[in-house]
């Protein structure tokens, strides 16, 4: 009898490791939506999360309310030597803005790649796993969310939908961006008299937390606190959307090109309320331009 | 009654484990030590320990399906939770039959649980290219921080359920 437990056991064991290496082969692959059930269950305790989500963040909001109002008085005399400032930057702003939908008017070109629209979202939950770096937020395809699009706080962008279920989605940061993920982004420089280069996002760095630019001229001249954008030439997100500032610029492993180490505007881990970011223009089909971002 | 029970505080563990990385302050989830919450694992060890005879196996088929998942809420990769928390469950189960249950016999037990556990998830996810740590970096940086914050759970953990459990046990095999 033994034996035929022993044989039971290893024929276990061996479909355990099927089932595992099918399992991860079929979800690995870049697919283009969830499984009927993988959105059923994700909606399903998406549920159970917002209604935890509730009571546990209105307790980290107060206990961060009072934290905050010790130090309202100094912010207040802060912002308001900043608000005169802004009153001129506005009216120059909205004279701008005029200006450049006449010239638009007159061209006949009406969408430009920097006009989107926003839908407002609460992060519910991030993965327990710090090897993904994801988060589900409480909006999905009733909402208009699809997948591929630009996500981004008040402070700028913290990544992209990673896949999407009927009324959540999961949102990948740019923490973990690797290679199919790239970026195309224009460094906007603090003179400007000189022309915006341009580079791809291909990674991040773990040990300084930074973003990597990559494919930038060998020519250019990038100093630290150039500021960079995304160009809405990779066919997905929209242009001006504010990335980082440029932290360290190094030559690449074969000196061809060089490569910037971008700081983040936005916290990456302290995230509370996102904008999901569509585009106005038509997204291009990412399916035949794999090289893309977003890809 | 009680299998629902358990399943009940399995799900609610398994929210509280992405609620915690969303409101834990972040200088203490997101340092540089990769602290991995295995809740859902450490409550199904107990469950393993103190309510399953040696004969039966509900705590593996718990394990199989939460750890299934994990895997679709958290990771988006199938498979690899509900594989690993399904194995380590079992051995655990096994390891049981040679040690009282107590509470610093359950802690040894949890000890090797999650360290199985989070070693089996680092050679499989370093299999597919998910991360590229180096053994040495893993050890210092993920498995020893998993272990203690894990423990710590335990500890909190222990006192709460592990009576409830035993009674529910009790009733199982009474009718």
């Amino acid at each position: 009898m033994p034996s035929l437990f022993r044989r039971k056991r290893l024929v276990i064991v061996l479909i355990g490791f099927i089932v595992l290496v099918a399992l991860i082969g079929f979800s690995i692959r870049d697919r283009d939506s969830l499984s009927t059930p993988e959105k059923f269950l994700q909606d399903a305790v998406g549920w159970m999360q917002t209604v935890f989500h509730k009571p546990v963040s209105l307790v980290d909001g107060t206990i961060e309310n009072i934290h905050d109002m010790f130090d309202v008085y100094e912010q207040n005399k802060v912002l308001k030597a900043r608000l005169s400032e802004y009153k001129g930057v506005i009216q120059e702003n909205q004279r701008l803005t005029k200006e450049n939908n006449e010239l638009r008017d007159t061209l006949d070109k009406t969408e430009g790649l920097s006009d989107y629209s926003p839908t407002q979202a609460t992060v519910i939950a991030r993965s327990s796993d710090r090897w993904f770096e994801q988060m589900t937020i409480n909006k999905g395809e009733e909402h208009g969310i699809e997948k591929d699009m630009a996500v981004m706080t008040s402070e700028g962008l913290i990544g992209k939908i990673k896949s999407v279920g009927a009324f959540h989605s999961t949102v990948q940061l740019l923490s973990g961006f690797d290679r199919s993920n790239k970026i195309s982004a224009w460094v906007v420089r603090e003179d400007e008299n000189e022309d915006e280069v341009f580079g791809l996002i291909e990674g991040y760095d773990d040990e300084t937390g930074q973003l990597l630019l990559e494919g930038i001229k060998l020519d250019e001249e990038l100093k630290e606190g150039d500021t960079v954008i995304s160009s809405g030439l990779g066919g997905v997100f929209p242009s001006n959307l504010r990335i980082g500032t440029v932290e360290d610029v190094v030559n690449d492993q074969f000196g061809l090109t060089k490569t910037a180490y971008i700081e983040p505007f936005a916290d990456l881990f302290d995230i509370n309320h996102v904008m999901v970011v569509d585009r106005s223009v038509e997204t291009i089909d990412t399916e035949n331009e794999p090289e893309e971002d977003g890809s | 009654m009680s299998r629902y029970k358990i399943a009940l505080i399995c799900l609610f563990l398994l929210i509280m484990q992405g609620m915690a990385m969303s409101m834990l302050p972040a200088s203490l989830v997101y340092s540089d030590l990769l602290m991995t919450p295995h809740w859902v694992l450490i409550f199904l060890m107990i469950i393993a320990v103190f309510y399953d005879k040696d004969e039966t196996y509900n705590a593996v088929w718990y394990g199989l399906a939460f750890g299934l998942l994990v895997d679709v809420i958290y990771t988006g990769v199938l498979g690899v939770y509900m594989i690993t928390y399904t194995l380590v469950i079992y051995v655990i189960h096994g390891l049981n039959k040679l040690v009282h249950a107590n509470f610093l016999a359950a802690s040894l037990l949890a000890i090797v649980g999650v360290t199985l556990a989070d070693t089996m998830l680092y050679v499989i996810y370093s299999f597919v290219q998910i991360t590229s740590m180096t053994w040495g970096d893993y050890g210092l940086l993920r498995l020893l921080p998993t272990l203690a914050a894990n423990m710590i759970f335990f500890i909190l953990l222990y006192p709460l359920v592990k009576e409830r459990v035993h009674d529910w046990s009790e009733q199982v095999s009474n009718v």
